[in-house]
Order: structure tokens, then C-alpha cells, then sequence
């Protein structure tokens, strides 16, 4: 149901309240999504108080690898050190602050600034000064101009985050129960995932919150969105097919989506990885970790703001492969997003698996993706549709509610569910997204009170 | 290279841009031997000492006839969101040359592209620009794509998808 438009006028003065009260009966003002003063305050309070994603270990093997990655704008160089550590500093030099290093990826001793010839070695040191005894003289102390840390920088099984804000919680507790989801992908195997070559990277025309939540509590859209690939027969033709399994709501807005195949069809055990696998599986992962393990279709969900996460069974040419794709959504603007998505299988599965699976990602996700490329088509749609007076107007004159309602009071937790967080018996339920809601609320909410719902 | 040979070269691959841009894929399909290899490697922002920008170990595209075929038989269902209502495209293809006679019935060519892409209602068009080094085979008389490998120029691609091909 709809709020009608004479409700507009008895919220309170703040959008803190208007908003407040919306969320908490499922519905998401419109004008939230596209909005610029939001965007704004977003990239302050969310992507400067919270973690995002840096990279994987496995894109730094030796000492001097290095790769060039953005939080947000901010462009940052992460390097693998003499001692083996990983160290992400600001990429800009600290003289006058030119961009320090503009290649992808590389291996390096030391960083060259190409504006006047300063250099810094894998710790962010300043080593060098072109004429600087001559020109600086003793007051120049080249321990204070090294290349300025990312405040935090720490990483949860392979997987490389950083954060602006110094006094963030550490990272494991602000993954909270993820990881016992993460675990199941990044722990099966001896080894875990590797990545293999670069991520795609590719900008769509929409809202980060859009696609963070699309992965995070979307299954529902599956059936519709992908249709194109039900009539092909590559997907399922349950008109309920991903609904099957489980919902999961975590801590600081994070979620996972655990499907299972539909009651009477089957799935091959262990997301058809191969048998010689099963082994490891058995000894790495816990019992309840791989009683899920063992009947799971895809575990897709988020970890809030801007990664997502997706390990499916998809196939190409007739055969069905898992793999692990990472992505982070790079907010460029409040309709503009660039994604970064990685592939990773795991570094102990048979040489022509990992072959196989990565076909099986080329042809399901990334730019070309047969079930990507309707994805961000319908990602746009949402944000062309949601930028102007009647979907932006913050008095919400024009019933511009989103809905968000899908489960709310209707289905119950399921007690028996053995993972961390609260587990809904079904994928068709609105419970992440109001969960993401949730947080980005608490994190927003300062500075919505501080503006009037007239704004 | 005599003259005649270059213009069943051109000829073949306008011919192919004009069944890409009129949605005949099918005719398509049959421009390309039944063992092609289609590639899209991704391409990076390196230092020259770094060596190659070109990274072959991930692509946009890692295609064999048969992923290609499924690719143009999802174009054929009712619902492949991306292009129905169909984005208007246009493929450029210049700079035709013929590199090498690899064997007596087999070329190198590389081309240049550039796809323009309108969709919608949006103002601005999308576009994909590079280069493709093809293998092109005599088969039963006719030149037809055995290999090709695009090459992009974008790092980051400035479209939402690769729902075309190239
Ligand atoms: S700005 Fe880098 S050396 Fe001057
Ligand atoms: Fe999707």
C-alpha cells in the first residue's frame, strides 16, 4: 500500500523524521536515491566513516607489486613492502601533490614523482630529493614528507580494506557475522580463491545504492530481469527459482542470500565443484558451514557500502561452473557508478576448472554478461526515472515511496537456520534491503536532522 | 597484395558491419568458421618499461562459435532487456590492412572500430573504439573470420555493457 500525500504534510520538520518514519513501514522516499545533496553527505558520513574494499592478496605476490586503486576520489597506491606487509597510502605525491603513480599495476623498489623528481620506497618513505641538501638544507626533515597512510588498512582472509576515518571499529567486528558466510567460499579450499588477470572496470549510468542492493537482497528481480535466460534454458523455470533458501540480515547493513534449488529438482553437491575437491572442503569448513556449502546454488549478498559479492553456478556451453566474483561499486556521482569486478576460483581446483569456470563468468557476468548486461540496463532505468521534480521531491507530495515492504511482518525469522545473523526461510523478502536501509540511516542521521523536509 | 583481394577483404568486413548494425545475426554467425576464436582481452593503464597494456588473461570476450550462437539466441527471446527496445548502433570499421598472407588461405587483417551506440532517450551516445586483429579463411571459396581479437582502447569501457559485438 501507498502512503497518500495527506500524510506528507503530518511528518516532522527534519528529513530525519520524515525518513525515519518512512523506513520504519518498509517504504524508501524516492528522492533518496538520486539525490545530490544526499550524495554528498553520503560520501562524507558512509564512505569516510565505514571500510571499503581495496583488493585481493593475491594481486600482490612479491615485494614491490604494487596496484593503483580509488576510495571514491581519493586515488590510492597499495604496495607489497620488503618485509612482505601491504601498506595503501594517498597516491599523491607529498610535495605538491601530484598524482604519484597512474599505472594499473606494476613492480617497483621505489616511486618517482615526475613533477620535480622526489621518491619514496615501499614503506611511503621519502628517500630521495632532486638537489635537496643543496636547496632544503638541514631544515628539511625528509621523515615528515612521506607518502601519507590510508589511516586503516586491514584484511580479513585475503580480502584487502581500507578506511579514512582512524577510529573505525576494527575490521573483523564491522564484518561481523559475513565472515562466517565469507569463509565458506574463502576457506574451502587449501589455498583459498586467487584472482586471475585484472578486474573489469566499466561505468553505468545509476546509484551505488541501487547496485549494492541489487546484489544484496534482489533474488526477487532474478526470475524477471533474467528471463532471458530462463527461455534459454540455462536457468531454472520455477517461476520461484531463486526465492529457494535463505535471507540473512547482519550487523552495519550487510547481508547474504544463500539459494538452494527448488524442492523435488536437485543441485550437484558442493556448487558442482569438482569431487576431488570435496576432501578439503570437508576438513576446512565446519559442519553447519557445509551443510550449506553442500546444497547452495549461489551465496550473493553485500557487505555495506560498496562491495559486493556473488559465488553462483553458472555455465557456458552446456557446463555448469562455480566461481567467486568480487565487486566494488565506485561512486563517481549521484547517477554514476564505475564497477570493479574481479574473478576469483580457488588456487588448489584443477587447472582446466579454472578454465572453465572463468568462461563460465565471461559469459554470465562482466560488461558482456549475458545476465550483466540486462542488469545494468535496468540499474539505469531506475536512476533516469528517479532524477527529477515529481520522484526527488523531499515533501513527498507525489506519493514518491518506494517499496520496500516484501516480507515485513509476514515471515518469521527461521530459528534453526545454524549461520550468524537473522535468517528469513525465504530469498523473497525485503529484510536486507531494509537492513542496509538501516545503517545507511544511522550513519546519515546527524545530518538529516539537520535539514528541514522543505530543503 | 593485389587490389582485388583487398576489396574482398573490405568488402567482407563492411558487409559484417552492416548485418551487426541491421541485427542479422544469424548471417553473422555464418561469416565466422565453426572454430573461431573471439576474443576481447582487457586493457590496462601500464608504464612502457612494465611491458604489454593488453592483459590476455581476462577479456570482456573469450568466445567459441558455440557461446557466440547462445549469445544470439538470447538475443532472440522476448526478454533480453538490453536491446529490446534495440539501441541503434553503428559500426565504424577504417584502416583495413592487410598484414600478412599467413598461408595461401589465410590472412592477417587488422581494422580499426569505432561502435556508436544510441539507446533510449538518452542524449548522449555511448561509444566503444579500438582494434581487431582477424584471421580471415578461405573456406569453400569465401573469406570467413577464423579468429579476432579486439583490442579496446578504453581501460575503464564508458558503456554499460557490452550487449553489441564487435
Ligand atoms: S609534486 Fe612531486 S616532486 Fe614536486
Ligand atoms: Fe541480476
Amino acid at each position: 500500500m501507498h502512503t497518500g500525500s495527506q500524510q506528507a504534510s503530518v511528518v516532522g520538520n527534519s528529513l530525519y523524521d520524515q525518513v525515519k518514519e518512512k523506513l520504519e513501514q518498509g517504504l524508501f522516499p524516492q528522492w533518496i536515491q538520486t539525490d545530490p545533496q544526499i550524495f554528498d553527505l553520503e560520501i562524507k558520513n558512509i564512505f569516510g566513516r565505514t571500510w571499503q574494499f581495496l583488493g585481493h592478496e593475491s594481486e600482490l605476490k612479491k615485494p614491490g607489486d604494487f596496484v593503483t586503486r580509488w576510495m571514491v576520489n581519493d586515488p590510492v597506491l597499495m604496495v607489497k613492502n620488503e618485509q612482505g606487509e601491504i601498506k595503501a597510502f594517498l597516491n599523491s605525491c607529498t610535495h605538491r601533490g601530484t598524482h604519484l603513480c597512474t599505472a594499473d599495476f606494476g613492480n617497483r623498489k621505489t616511486f618517482t614523482c615526475p613533477f620535480h623528481g622526489w621518491s619514496f620506497n615501499l614503506d611511503g618513505e621519502l628517500i630521495g630529493i632532486v638537489a635537496g641538501n643543496k636547496i632544503y638544507g638541514e631544515a628539511m626533515d625528509k621523515s615528515e614528507w612521506g607518502l601519507r597512510p590510508i589511516p586503516r588498512v586491514e584484511s580479513y582472509r585475503g580480502l584487502i580494506f581500507g578506511s579514512l576515518d582512524p577510529n573505525v571499529m576494527p575490521l573483523e567486528e564491522y564484518l561481523g557475522g559475513l565472515k562466517w558466510y565469507w569463509d565458506i567460499f574463502l576457506t574451502r579450499s587449501d589455498g583459498g580463491m586467487e584472482v586471475r588477470g585484472v578486474p573489469h572496470r566499466w561505468v553505468v549510468n545509476t546509484n551505488w545504492k541501487m547496485t549494492l542492493e541489487n546484489f544484496g537482497g534482489d533474488p526477487y528481480h532474478v526470475p524477471t530481469s533474467h528471463k532471458s535466460t530462463v527461455e534459454l534454458g540455462i536457468s531454472p523455470s520455477h517461476p520461484l527459482y531463486s526465492s529457494f533458501g535463505h535471507q540473512v540480515v547482519l550487523e552495519h547493513g550487510h547481508c547474504v542470500n544463500v539459494n538452494v534449488a527448488a524442492p523435488g529438482s536437485s543441485s550437484p553437491p558442493y556448487q558442482g565443484l569438482p569431487e576431488e575437491m570435496w576432501p578439503m572442503f570437508e576438513r576446512n569448513l565446519t559442519k553447519e558451514q557445509l551443510e550449506i556449502f553442500k546444497k547452495c546454488t549461489v551465496i550473493v549478498g553485500s557487505c555495506f557500502p560498496s562491495l559486493s559479492f556473488h559465488c553462483p553456478i553458472h555455465g557456458s556451453e552446456g557446463h555448469l561452473h562455480n566461481y567467486l566474483t568480487l565487486r566494488v561499486w565506485r561512486p563517481l556521482g549521484p547517477t554514476k557508478v564505475e564497477i570493479w569486478s574481479w574473478f576469483l576460483i580457488d588456487k588448489s581446483a584443477p587447472e582446466e576448472y579454472k578454465e572453465a569456470a572463468y568462461k563460465g563468468y565471461i559469459s554470465s557476468f562482466g560488461p558482456s554478461g549475458t545476465l550483466e548486461q540486462d542488469d545494468t540496463e535496468i540499474w539505469v532505468r531506475v536512476a533516469d526515472a528517479s532524477k527529477a521534480s515529481m520522484a526527488r521531491d523531499k515533501q513527498l507530495n507525489y506519493n514518491n515511496l518506494l517499496n520496500y515492504m516484501m516480507g515485513m511482518g509476514k515471515i518469521e525469522p527461521d530459528e534453526t537456520f545454524p549461520g550468524p545473523g537473522t535468517a528469513y526461510p525465504t530469498c523473497y523478502v525485503d529484510y536486507a534491503f531494509r537492513g542496509i536501509h538501516k545503517y545507511w540511516f544511522e550513519l546519515m542521521a546527524e545530518d538529516l536532522k539537520k535539514i528541514p523536509v522543505q530543503a | 597484395m593485389d587490389a582485388e583481394l583487398y576489396y574482398e577483404v573490405t568488402n567482407l568486413l563492411h558487409y559484417e558491419a552492416f548485418l551487426l548494425d541491421n541485427r542479422r545475426y544469424e548471417e553473422w554467425l555464418d561469416l565466422l568458421t565453426d572454430d573461431i576464436v573471439y576474443r576481447m582481452p582487457v586493457r590496462v593503464t601500464r608504464e612502457v618499461r612494465d611491458g604489454s597494456d593488453v592483459v590476455d588473461d581476462m577479456a570482456y570476450f573469450e568466445e567459441s562459435k558455440v557461446s557466440l550462437t547462445t549469445r544470439v539466441k538470447r538475443l532472440r527471446t522476448t526478454s533480453a532487456w538490453a536491446e529490446d527496445p534495440p539501441p541503434r548502433t553503428r559500426h565504424l570499421i577504417t584502416n583495413i590492412m592487410i598484414e600478412e598472407r599467413m598461408k595461401d588461405d589465410e590472412l592477417k587483417v587488422r581494422s580499426n572500430f569505432l561502435v556508436l551506440r544510441s539507446r533510449s532517450h538518452d542524449i548522449e551516445s555511448e561509444q566503444l573504439y579500438g582494434e581487431r586483429i582477424d584471421v580471415l579463411r578461405q573456406v569453400d571459396g569465401r573469406w570467413k573470420i577464423a579468429e579476432r581479437r579486439i583490442i579496446p582502447d578504453q581501460a575503464i569501457l564508458s558503456a554499460k555493457n557490452i550487449s553489441m559485438f564487435l
